[in-house]
């Protein structure tokens, strides 16, 4: 086989990083990784079949709750996808140590690839005319924010793409660290446009907040880095040498960096989310159904255990704490449960209608202020995240291709971590 | 920060050409535009007048309604103002115009254009029953238009605000804009779903889905003047759907369906540009109010209590 080629096809092999001790060795990351995917795959295949034979009827929204579970994994997607430029980038211009060189930009740019993918899958799917999604692009109305966001989105895909190319050329190209700072910019204002899309709306209450556009870019940072902590420690996991000399204290440092931002966003989205919810609350005969919905309402335990306390709390601790497997727990912990702090504001939002005994006048199934996500719903989540997974698995590979193409320096080449 | 001068006179320009295009694209949609929509000679109708039923000054509402909306159709769209006014004193909440209105517009299960809300109020022996129809609210100053990121929907010259179901991606952001939740979606249900003969025999195929249902939920509306046929999955199935005061009813001179169904002659339809028309005695004469005035919407849908 051409020795270009190799990397390609060459699986994942699991070594000792007993030197950060970020991931137990004793696990086999690999393998359980492969079921995860698996798994998620074909009961994501079968949600897929249920959406494409049956369209919209399997699924949970109505039209008073019009969207779900599935535009709640556009919007944490897409934030993450964010966060995780938004950081990489920083670091790369700023040269922080861990993120300087064109190998951890273009890790980045696969991470925010994989993230924002899967999230216009999962938005496409909820679109009531699959084959029309085009006309967002030829025939926009930018008075409409979700307009806004996809040309943004878009205009991000096409920069990580043009700095993606110019990573493999870093020396002497003086446009490089312009496109990452524009980058930079894009990544700012696309998750905070995701919280003013919701702002915007003046018939909900509960989002007509000025708040929302800088709690959904706290939360995208605070995702985001934890993505990348996450993908970085499973990276080194999975990578095939030992890390020693300034390669290990660039691993230390990029991951403690990391740590800090996701303990900082954690603290700082719990304050915006208590300023939001204590003053809504504080005079006693207000009137706040749809925040009484997240804090008592039936799903009380979406805030409560998932968002405050596994997504909060236990990560705020294991971040605080110096278990370095921990971190990763708490970057995993924040990557998956912070989805609840867009639900609750998605779901809680459309709960509540502004004409009393709209839902009595008029009864039907999908005329009802009360959403549960069906298994279609979930099966279709498990499998962004399948697709997500191997977006990252495949870009990486293309990463390492194109690296052993581009930019062929021997003596690296052969001390280089392959999966880099 | 690691970045030479060359470099940082670009990010500048860079960041500051980004910001600046994002900018234009913003403003550019909110500059006024002239409406494509039809206006002028080629929309005035020749309605025939009702001349076989004589004018008398104690005439039925309906048919002075019926009169005056000949005498509108007359006029170009542009110089129309169709306004509705429903009186709650004589609404006795026999749903006939929700009714009349899933007939007339062929509505699936879970669209509707116009639910009737009832309030109950007081304790007996004194207690009321309030009645409140709504329909699209028609609003001067619509929120669900600027939110469609697709140009579907606008509001027509004379105060309509429709949705062009071939434009209509299906996103829903109309419907969560509007305050009054008078926009539904079409997800594709059948009353006859699992019903119809040879339901069982057809359950699950590819060619059906999951429901399988009697040819006559198939037979095409006529919203807007044009005739959509749901069949085979196409639009407005999958669109966001709502009222159009029954557009296509008022082009050949009928009133909306839920003003010729009400029992009582609570619900007025006209031209508010009309100054001798019911609908403008109406306003000039009766105290009337709009739902969610704090809304900053300008509903054209007016309320008697």
């Amino acid at each position: 086989m051409n020795d270009t080629l190799k990397p390609l096809v060459k699986p994942f092999s699991i070594r000792n990083v007993a030197e950060t001790d970020y991931l137990p060795v004793t696990l086999p990351w690999r393998p359980i990784l492969w079921v995860v995917w698996i798994i998620f795959s074909l009961v994501g295949i079968m949600g897929l079949i249920q959406r494409f034979l049956e369209g919209h009827l399997p699924a949970g929204y109505g039209s008073y709750v019009p969207w779900g579970l599935w535009i709640g994994i556009y919007f944490h997607g897409v934030g993450m996808a964010g966060g995780a430029f938004l950081l990489g980038g920083l670091g790369y211009i700023f040269g922080w140590k861990g993120f300087h060189d064109e190998k951890n930009l273009r890790q980045m740019i696969v991470l925010a690839v994989s993230t924002i993918l899967p999230a216009f899958f999962a938005v496409w799917l909820d679109l009531g005319q699959l084959a029309r999604f085009q006309n967002i692009f030829f025939h926009p109305s930018f008075t409409s924010m979700m307009a806004f966001n996809s040309w943004m989105y878009s205009v991000f895909l096409v920069l990580a793409g043009i700095i993606w190319v110019m990573s493999y050329r870093p020396k002497g190209n003086y446009w490089l660290k312009p496109f990452v700072c524009l980058g930079v910019v894009f990544s700012i204002l696309f998750p905070s446009q995701s919280g003013a899309f919701f702002g915007v709306v003046d018939a909900k209450g509960y989002w007509h907040s000025a708040l929302l556009p800088m709690m959904f870019l706290l939360s995208a940072i605070t995702a985001g880095s934890s993505l990348l902590l996450l993908a970085r420690v499973l990276i080194e996991a999975s990578a095939d040498r030992k890390l020693s000399g300034e390669e290990l204290e660039n691993e230390h440092a990029m991951i403690g960096t990391l740590r800090l931002v996701v303990l900082l966003g954690l603290i700082g989205y719990f304050v915006f989310e208590f300023a939001e919810f204590s003053i809504t609350l504080w005079n006693p005969y207000i009137h706040a159904p749809a925040l009484r919905l997240v804090l008592f309402g039936p799903y009380w335990w979406v805030f409560w255990v998932v968002h405050l306390f596994v997504g909060g709390l236990i990560p705020l601790a294991l971040l605080l704490s110096k278990w370095r497997f921990g971190w990763t727990i708490a970057a995993f912990l924040v990557a998956v449960c912070f989805i609840s702090a867009r639900l609750n504001v998605l779901i809680p939002g459309q709960a509540v209608g502004e004409l009393a005994g709209l839902q009595e006048a008029f009864q039907d199934e999908r005329l009802r202020y009360i959403y549960h996500a069906t298994p279609m719903e979930y099966w279709v989540g498990l499998f962004t995240v399948a697709m997500g997974m191997a977006i990252f698995v495949i870009g990486r590979r293309i990463n390492f291709f194109a690296h052993s193409v581009f930019d062929p320096k021997p003596d690296e080449a052969k001390t280089s971590d392959p999966n880099n | 920060m690691k970045m030479n001068r060359r470099e940082f006179t670009r990010s500048v320009a860079l960041v500051g050409a980004g910001v600046a295009t994002t900018a234009s694209f913003a403003f550019k949609d909110r500059l006024p535009k002239k409406s494509s929509d039809p206006a002028g000679a080629e929309t005035v109708r020749e309605i025939p007048p009702l001349e076989s039923i004589p004018q008398t000054t104690q005439e039925d509402p309906l048919l002075r309604m019926e009169r005056e909306l000949h005498k509108a159709m007359t006029k170009p769209v542009e110089e129309r103002k169709w306004v509705m006014i429903i009186d709650q004193r004589k609404c006795v909440g026999c749903h006939a115009c929700t009714v009349g209105c899933i007939a007339e517009n062929h509505l699936p299960p879970g669209v509707v254009y116009r639910p009737v809300t009832s309030e109950e109020s007081g304790e007996f022996p004194n207690v009321r029953l309030k009645f409140t129809p709504r329909p699209c609210m028609q609003c001067e100053q619509p929120p669900c238009v600027p939110v469609c990121p697709v140009k579907a929907t606008w509001r027509r010259p004379d105060g309509v605000t429709i949705v062009d179901y071939d434009k209509c991606i299906g996103c829903r952001y109309c419907l969560t804009a509007c305050p009054y939740g008078a926009r539904t979606s079409d997800f594709g249900r059948y009353y006859t779903a699992s019903e119809a003969e040879g339901a069982s025999r057809l359950q699950g195929s590819p060619l059906c889905g999951s429901d399988p249902h009697m040819a006559y939920e198939d037979i095409p509306n006529h919203e807007l003047a044009k005739s959509w046929d749901r069949s085979h999955h196409k639009s407005p199935m999958g669109n966001a759907r709502k009222c159009t005061f029954c557009l296509h009813r008022l082009e050949v001179g009928l009133l909306p369906i839920c003003s010729t169904t009400c029992i009582g002659r609570a619900n007025l339809f006209g031209d508010a540009n009309d100054p001798e028309s019911l609908v403008s005695e109406t306003l000039a004469k009766e105290p009337t109010y709009t739902l969610l005035p704090h809304k900053g919407t300008k509903p054209r849908v007016f309320y008697i209590a």
